[in-house]
C-alpha cells in the first residue's frame, strides 16, 4: 500500500498539535482511508483523551518496542471513524523510551496495512520531538498567529530541512479574524511571509473544540462548526483534492453577515 | 617525542609519527609537559602537527577532552593522513595551522546534520554564495565571504572571515572579519540584525531600526567605530 507518514509538531507547546492530529485523523478516516494515529508524546499522552479512548488502552507503543505484545495488539480501534486506529504512548515512561530507529522500523510495521500514519510529536525540539520526525514522509508544523510561535515554528522548520524531511507544510490555528483585522493578531499573510512555508490549512477559533476535547469527540465526527470545516478542507488537501484556502469566519453570527474577509 | 613551536597564530605541537611512537604515549608525554608548565599553557589555543598519524576521531577527541582540563583550546590539526584530515572536519577544527581558515560547515546546535545542505557551494572557495533562507537556529560559518540571495532570521548566525552580503533581510546575528579583520563589510537589502560584529567590534542594532521601507545599507569600520552607511554600489 502507498502509505504517507506524516508527523505533527509545533516547537512551542499548548498550539493545538493533538486537537489537530485527532480531527485530521478522524477526517481522513471519514473519507475512507485507513487510518493509524500513533501518539510519540510519552508520559504525557493525551491523544487517547481527546479521542475518547483512554480507557481501551491495554497495550501502548512502549510495550511493543519492549516485546511484550504484538504492534496488532497495540492498535485501538475507534468505530466512529471507518478504518481510524490510535497507537497510544506509554503514560509511565518517558522520550527516551523509543530510539528514532524503533520508531521508524515500529512504523514501517504499518505501512503496508494502512494508508496515512499521523503522528502527534511532543513539544521541544529535543529527543521525543527527534524521534517522532524520524519515520516521517512529510512534516506538519502548528502555528499560532502570535510571534512566539512564529519563531518557535521557523527553528522547526529548519531543523524538519536538517533532517532531510522537505519543506514542512504550515497550519494556522486558533485564528481570530476579527482580531486580525484589529491588527491584534498575526495574519496568514504575516505568518507565510515570514515563514515562507506553504500553508495546507488555517483553522479559526472555536469554542466547540473545547468542549468536544474535553467529552473526547473530535469535532469532525458531527459539527457543521468552522472549525470542523477547515480540519475537513485539510484532510481532503491531504489526500491530494485541490480545495481553496479561505479565511474562516469566527462563530459568531454577525461576523458571518458582515466580518467575512 | 614531541616538540612545541611557536608559531603566528599560536602554538604548534608537533608529534611524531616514529613506528614506536603510539598516540597514547606521546598523550601521556604531552599531559606531563602541561602539568609542568603549570599556567603557561593556560587559555592558550594550540595547533597539532601529527604527520601520518592515522587518528580516528575517538583519538582526536581523547586528545581534545584532555587539552580542555588543561584549559587549552584545540583549534587546527594538521596531517597527512586523509582519515585524520577527515576526523578531524568532522570534530569541526582547522586543517592548516599557517592558515587562519575556519572550515566551512553548517552546524546546529542540536546535532550535526546528516549531510551538509550548503555543501555544494562550500569547498575550496572564497566565498559561499547561497540562495535560500536561513533559519533560527541555524548557524553558517566560513572562512571566506558569504552571499546570501534570501532572509536570515532573527536567531540565526553567519560568521565569515571576511565580508557579508545578504540580498534581502538580515535578522540574525552577523559576524564578519571574524578573525579579527577590521575591514570586512556587512551588506543587506535591509540591514536589521539582532547583533552585528566587525572584526572585534561589536554592536546592537537599535530597535526602531525595523522600517516599513527599507534602504540597502553597509556597516564598516571606520576609525575603530562602527558605521551604517547607505549601500550604494
Amino acid at each position: 500500500m502507498d502509505s504517507v507518514v506524516i508527523t505533527i509538531t509545533s516547537g512551542k507547546g499548548g498550539v493545538g498539535k493533538t486537537t489537530t492530529t485527532a480531527n485530521i485523523g478522524t477526517a481522513l478516516a471519514l473519507l475512507g482511508k485507513k487510518v493509524v494515529i500513533a501518539d510519540a508524546d510519552i508520559g504525557l499522552r493525551n491523544l487517547d483523551i481527546v479521542l475518547g479512548l483512554e480507557n481501551r488502552i491495554v497495550y501502548d507503543s512502549v510495550d511493543f518496542i519492549e516485546g511484550r505484545c504484538k504492534l496488532r495488539q497495540a492498535l485501538i480501534r475507534d468505530k466512529r471513524a471507518g478504518e481510524l486506529y490510535l497507537l497510544p504512548a506509554a503514560q509511565t515512561r518517558d522520550k527516551t523510551a523509543i530510539k528514532p530507529q524503533q520508531m521508524v522500523d515500529m512504523i514501517n510495521e504499518l505501512r503496508d496495512e494502512f494508508h496515512y500514519i499521523l503522528i502527534d510529536s511532543p513539544a521541544g525540539i529535543e529527543q521525543g520531538f527527534q524521534t517522532a520526525i524520524a519515520p516521517a514522509d512529510r512534516v506538519i508544523v502548528i502555528i499560532n498567529p502570535e510571534v512566539s510561535s512564529v519563531r518557535d515554528a521557523d527553528r522547526v522548520i529548519g531543523l524538519v530541512e536538517a533532517h532531510q524531511k522537505g519543506s514542512a507544510m504550515l497550519i494556522v490555528n486558533r485564528i481570530d479574524s476579527a482580531r486580525v483585522k484589529k491588527k491584534d493578531m498575526l495574519s496568514v499573510e504575516d505568518i507565510t511571509e515570514i515563514l515562507s512555508s506553504q500553508v495546507i490549512g488555517i483553522v479559526p477559533e472555536d469554542e466547540e473544540i473545547l468542549s468536544s476535547t474535553n467529552r473526547g469527540q473530535p469535532v469532525v465526527l458531527n459539527s457543521k462548526g468552522s472549525a470542523a470545516q477547515a480540519y475537513r478542507d485539510i484532510a481532503r488537501r491531504i489526500i491530494g483534492e485541490s480545495v481553496p484556502l479561505t479565511m474562516p469566519s469566527t462563530g459568531l453570527f454577525w461576523q458571518k453577515l458582515f466580518g467575512r474577509a | 617525542m614531541i616538540l612545541i613551536k611557536g608559531l603566528r597564530q599560536g602554538l604548534l605541537i608537533l608529534f611524531s609519527d616514529a613506528e614506536n611512537a603510539t598516540w597514547a604515549t606521546q598523550l601521556d608525554e604531552l599531559k606531563v609537559k602541561l602539568e609542568q608548565s603549570g599556567s603557561f599553557f593556560q587559555n592558550a589555543r594550540v595547533a597539532f602537527d601529527v604527520r601520518s598519524l592515522n587518528l580516528s576521531l575517538d583519538d582526536l577527541q581523547i586528545a581534545q577532552t584532555l587539552l580542555e582540563s588543561y584549559r587549552v583550546n584545540l583549534w587546527a590539526i594538521a596531517s597527512q593522513s586523509d582519515k585524520t584530515i577527515a576526523n578531524t572536519r568532522r570534530m569541526n577544527l582547522a586543517t592548516d595551522p599557517n592558515n587562519e581558515e575556519m572550515p566551512s560547515l553548517v552546524t546546529d546546535d542540536i546535532g550535526t546534520l546528516k549531510e551538509n545542505p550548503f555543501a555544494a557551494t562550500a569547498e575550496g572557495s572564497d566565498g559561499i554564495f547561497l540562495q535560500r533562507l536561513v533559519r533560527s537556529g541555524q548557524t553558517l560559518r566560513h572562512p571566506g565571504h558569504i552571499v546570501i540571495i534570501g532572509d536570515v532570521h532573527p536567531g540565526a548566525e553567519l560568521i565569515a572571515g571576511s565580508d557579508i552580503i545578504v540580498w534581502g533581510k538580515l535578522q540574525g546575528a552577523a559576524h564578519a572579519g571574524s578573525t579579527g579583520n577590521d575591514k570586512a563589510i556587512v551588506c543587506a537589502l535591509d540591514l536589521a540584525p539582532s547583533i552585528l560584529r566587525i572584526g572585534n567590534t561589536t554592536r546592537r542594532v537599535p530597535a526602531d531600526k525595523k522600517r516599513k521601507y527599507p534602504k540597502p545599507e553597509m556597516a564598516k569600520i571606520v576609525n575603530q567605530e562602527m558605521n551604517i552607511i547607505e549601500w550604494t554600489p
